[in-house]
This record gives C-alpha cells, structure tokens and sequence, in this order.
C-alpha cells in the first residue's frame, strides 16, 4: 500500500482569510485511514473553515487538500459522491418526512445504503412517517447523522453530531460512530465535548486563531501537557492568583470566573497548603474536587479559553 | 435524470403539504374570479349615457337610434350640452356623446367625422367597457352608411367581433396576477432553504444546483400552467368566458411571463436575506403592480406621473397580451411589444441575478 492511501485526507499549507481575518494561517495535516480524528477549537478558530474547505463548501486562497488521494479542490463532486456530512445545523426540508429525507439523499448518490437500515442505525423507525418539522431537536439531529452515512461513505465529517442530545442517545451515537470505525472507515470529528474527543478520538487537533498548536492521540496529549493532578475549588475572599499560585507544589493556574483550578505533581502538600492559606484568611472553599487533567485541562492551557466561550 | 426526479417529487410534497401555498396558488386566483365577477360581472349591468345632437342630420338621428338598440345602454338621455355634462358631473350619466354640427354633412360627402365623448375618469372600470362598446355601435352605423370606408373617428378603431365585458377584462388579468405571484414567490423557497442552510447542505453532496434550480423552475411551470386551465375553466363554467385564442400561444405567454417574474423573485433572492424580510418586499411589489398595471380596472386615465411606471411594470404587459389572446380585447401595445418587453425583463433580472446572488 502507498504512502498516499493511508492518508485519506491530505491538507498542505491552507490558508484562507475573510478580509484582515486569517481563518486559516497555513495548517498542515494528514488523516490516516480508519481513525477517529477529532478537530477542537474555540469559536473562531478556523474550524469549521478548515472543515469546509474540505468538504468542497469554500475554496482556500491557497494550499492542496487531497481528500482519497483526489484534489478536492479539483475534483469536488467525486469526493463529494464518496464522504458524507453532517453539518452542526439539521438543515433539512421540514415538510418531507423521516423516511422522504433519507430516501430523498440517498438518491443522490451512486452508491446508498437502504433506508430502513440508515433509519435503524439511529433508532428513528417508529418516527419514519413523522414530517421533520414535528420530529423533536434530538430527533433532527439524530437524522441529521444518520444522512451522513446514507452513501456508506469512506470519511464521514460530523460536526458536533451529539449536541442536544440526552445521554443514552448520545452513547449510542457513539456505538453508531465506533461501528462505523471498525469497518475500516475515517470520521473526522468536530465537538465541543471534550470527554467525547476523549473517548472517541484516536488524535485531535487543537486549533487556535487559524492554526493548529497541538496535535496528539489524547492521552498523549494530557501527558505531555500534565504528568500533574488539577485542583478545583471556588474560594471566598480570593487572596488573588498570584498569591495561590504560590502554593507548595502549584506548577500552573487556570481560573475560569470564580472557578479555580491548580495543577499540582504534588496533591497532598497543595492541599495543606490551600488549606492554611483559606484558614489564615477566612476564606471558605466550596466545590473543592481533585482529579486527574484531562483534555478540557490540555484545551484549557493551549487557548486559555473554555471551549464553550 | 433519476435525481432531477427525485427533487420534483420532494418538490412536489412539500407543495402539497404546504396550506397557504396551495390557497394561494389555486383557491386565491379563483375566488378573486368568483367575488369580481359577480360583483362586477353582473351581465344586465347597464350603462346610463347622454347624448347631445348639435347636429340635424339624418345620420345623427341614426347614430342615436343605434345606441338606444344597444342593450347595455339602458338610459339614453338626449338633451343640451349643459344639462348633459351636469348631469355627468354628478354622476347620473356613464358618459356624454356629443355629435358635433356637421357631423352628417361630412359623411354624406365622404369625409372623416368624429364623435366627443366625455367621461368620467373616476369610473374607469364602467367607462372602458363602454368605450370599446361605441367603436362596436360606430362600426355598425359606418357599415350601414359608408360601407367600409373608416369615417368615423372614436379614438382607435378597431373591429371587435365580440362584445367585451367586465368579466373578460377580468379574467386574463387574474391569471396574470396569479402568474406574477406563482413567479415572484419562486424566490421563498430558495431564501427559506438558504437561510436554513439546506443549500448549503445540498452542497455537501454531488447534487447540482443547477439540478435544484431547474427542477423548482419545471415544478413551478407546471403549476402555473396548471392554474391556467383552472382559471380558464372557471371563467367559462362560471362565466362563459370563451378562451378565443391560440392554446399554444397561451401557453407560451404563460411560461414566458413564469420566467420574467420568477427572474424577478430571484433579483429578491440575491439580496434579501430572510423569509420574513421577503414577504413585505414582494408584497411592496407585488400590489402596486396588481392595480397599476389594470388586473381588475383598466388604467388608462391615472394622473401623470404614473403613466410611466404603468408602462414599465411587466404585469402591464402580460395581461395585456393574455387578453389579447384569450378574449381578442382590444391591445394596449402590439404582442411583439409585450413579448419583447417581458423578455427584456427576464433578460436584466438574469444579468442581475447572476452579478449579485450568493448560495451562501
């Protein structure tokens, strides 16, 4: 097998801007063939440019995409018969029915998946006569995914596919995007949930301000970003950061409004160490937790943003 | 081919599933007939004319008795110029018929002759049934005199083989009407699916636009030709509005004028953003151009200043060759002029379109 094939998406020196805005400021990255690839970013990033530019929606103003070993700046429609998208907006005819849309899209394409089985891999058979209009914000979003995968495509983009959805939907969501992993297919996978990234994604890319400033498998990335524990309150009366951060063992601080976290590689003595110093001052602590970093923290430090800001 | 199948079909249900759509394009036109019509359509509606004979002639006194056998004009009043045009001022004449002295005299030696007649502006929907209606009473008295040398002048002369009435002024207008709505709202669907990001959507699949496009654009025709044959239908069961003209001429006209309207509904699209800021624009549009370009009234004695605009809305033009084909009315302007300016209309509104559009 080549070099090429293993790579089913191919981005060279993309840039795109929107006036003085560069939304895209020379990124460079290949997804490989059957992995989970998730792109994080605050709003604003890039993200969903990048993304578009991929999908064939927006021309870059310079760079090479190769999407299947096909220019997709070129040859559009021929990588657009072979991926499949779901765009973070259901965007769908409200007066067609469940099983209208599904067939409606399926025709589209060369090659389609029946619709009752597209209908199943999201549990919406007993809503397949219900027009889109009725169906509820989960329910559109559910077949909003699943006509990402009507074409049985090789890349499926989803953006934010569990957004408004509770939490048994979303785990089979999961279910739906790991089968579809296995049979040796790539998503490429935008959210804001960073426990999703981290449970599904096999890399992610961290965008920021039009460029991509990490790009790791997720446990590496909390790795090399935190050998450290986080260390999460709320405190009254705040002796202010600079004082906190002063703290035995704190090797960084992240506060978030009145939420403060601080990384320790030494948890029991910054304990002692908050504590005294709350006690010295009347302070009390409220929501005091201790655990692992995770990617939010990773996400955090990199943009020193939430992602949801 | 099996995909641009599959976009009329969804086309199709989202018509039919689509209430105010289906009134409008089908139940609207056709009430707009059946309330016009018998308000207006009333066939022993009767006009009250004077006439003043200044002249003795023999041929005056014909003139007089020609228009007393006419049976719409049921109260003719011959008196003085005076008392005549008082009684036009206040409102109990239609109109006032002046046979002006020597107005005989000129025909028996075979010269040009004409007759004054004094109106009422303000009852125009009366008065431009009846002006046709005195070149057909002319027309007959000059046939009985002259021959067919054209002597007598009323305005333009032109040979009516049928009597025309309000309800097939009206007809032909409704169905320009509902022509301008049918292609003007051909710019809500594409807002709507822009706005909701459906486009965009379509986007993300080898589905042409031009597929899309083309496929509402054959959906739309098909409606439009649709409510030809209804309004057609209905005129005629319910009115005995007789369609004289050629059925593909017609239809012609008909898709013509779906294309100019619905280059215009796409001007609309390319710069308006949302839905509920393209309803009021196309109703801005939409409802002077209804009255101003005569779909129920005709418009020929508006004040000045909106003579021209009346001569450069398309409407004008449609229903006035819609009539001239459906009913043999009398022309406004010649077809070639009404084809080439609704062709013209198409023409910018493409241009434009194509200069400023924006599937994003």
């Amino acid at each position: 097998m080549s070099k090429k094939q293993q790579f089913v998406i191919e981005v060279r020196d993309l840039f795109k801007s929107y006036g003085p805005i560069k939304a895209v400021d020379g990124i460079s990255f290949q997804v490989e063939k059957g992995e989970i690839f998730g792109m994080l970013g605050p709003n604003g990033a890039g993200k969903t440019t990048t993304v578009e530019i991929i999908e064939g929606l927006r021309k870059p103003d310079s760079g090479r995409v190769d999407v299947l070993g096909m220019d997709a700046l070129k040859d559009v429609r021929s990588v657009k018969e072979h991926i499949g998208v779901q765009l973070q907006i259901p965007a769908l005819f409200p007066t067609l029915n469940v099983q209208e849309i599904v067939s409606f899209f399926g025709g589209i394409y060369k090659t389609r998946v029946s619709s009752s089985e597209v209908i199943q891999m999201v549990s919406l058979e007993e809503s397949s006569k219900v027009l889109v209009k009725n169906l509820s914000g989960g329910q559109q979003q559910r077949l909003s995914v699943a006509l990402a995968f009507v074409n049985d495509p090789d890349i499926a983009f989803l953006d934010e596919p569990t957004t408004g959805l509770d939490p048994q939907a979303r785990r089979a969501l999961w279910d739906v995007i790991e089968g579809f992993r296995s049979r040796g297919k790539t998503i490429f996978l935008t959210t804001h949930y960073m426990d999703e990234a981290e449970r599904l994604c096999d890399r992610v890319a961290v965008m920021d301000h039009g460029n991509i400033i990490a790009l790791d498998s997720p446990s590496h990335m909390i790795e090399h970003h935190f050998r450290e524990s986080a260390i999460q309150f709320r405190i009254s009366n705040s002796p202010g950061s600079k004082v906190l951060s002063e703290i035995d063992g704190v090797s960084n601080l992240v506060s978030d409004e009145d939420e403060i976290t601080l990384y320790t590689d030494n948890v029991p003595v910054t304990i002692s160490g908050l504590l005294a110093l709350a006690s010295s001052r009347s302070s009390q602590l409220s929501d005091l937790f201790v655990r692992q970093a995770t990617l939010e923290d990773v996400f955090l430090k990199l943009t020193g943003k939430r992602i949801r800001d | 081919m099996r995909i641009f199948f599959n976009l009329f079909i969804a086309h199709y249900k989202q018509f039919i599933r689509d209430k105010a759509a289906l009134f409008f394009t089908f139940l609207f036109p056709i009430l707009f007939i059946l309330v016009f019509g018998w308000a207006f359509g009333d066939p022993s509606q009767s006009f009250d004319v004077g006439v003043v004979t200044q002249d003795t002639s023999d041929i005056a006194y014909a003139v007089v008795a020609a228009l007393n056998e006419v049976e719409v004009l049921d109260d003719i009043e011959v008196g003085d110029f005076n008392t005549e045009m008082d009684l036009l001022r206040d409102g109990d004449l239609e109109a006032v018929i002046v046979i002006p002295e020597g107005f005989g005299d000129s025909l028996q030696m075979g010269q040009a002759a004409s007759l004054d007649v004094h109106y009422d502006p303000s009852q125009t929907s009366t008065v431009q049934i009846l002006l046709p209606l005195l070149e057909q009473v002319m027309d007959g008295i000059e046939r009985g005199i002259t021959g067919n040398i054209r002597l007598i002048s009323l305005e333009e002369h032109i040979v009516q083989s049928r009597e025309l009435k309000m309800i097939d002024y009206l007809v032909p207008g409704i169905l320009g009407m509902s022509i301008m709505f049918s292609g003007i709202f051909a710019c809500i669907p594409i807002i709507q699916q822009r706005q909701a990001q459906i486009i965009k959507r379509l986007g993300c699949t080898p589905l042409r636009r031009s597929s899309l496009v083309l496929s509402e654009l054959a959906f739309r025709m098909i409606l439009v030709l649709l409510t030809t044959a209804l309004i057609v239908l209905v005129g005629r069961l319910a009115f005995g509005v007789e369609m004289v003209g050629n059925w593909g001429v017609l239809c012609g006209l008909c898709i013509l004028g779906t294309l100019a309207f619905v280059s215009i509904g796409y001007v609309i699209a390319a710069f308006v953003r949302t839905e509920e800021s393209a309803i009021p624009i196309i109703n801005v549009i939409n409802f002077p151009m209804m009255f101003l370009s005569g779909t129920f009234f005709p418009v020929s004695n508006m004040p000045g200043f909106i003579e021209p605009i009346v001569s450069a809305i398309p409407l004008t033009y449609l229903t006035d060759a819609l009539r001239q084909t459906m009913v043999d009315s009398t022309p406004f302007h010649p077809m070639t002029t009404n084809v080439l300016v609704l062709t013209g209309w198409l023409v910018v509104c493409l241009l434009i379109t194509i200069r400023f559009f924006r599937w994003d």
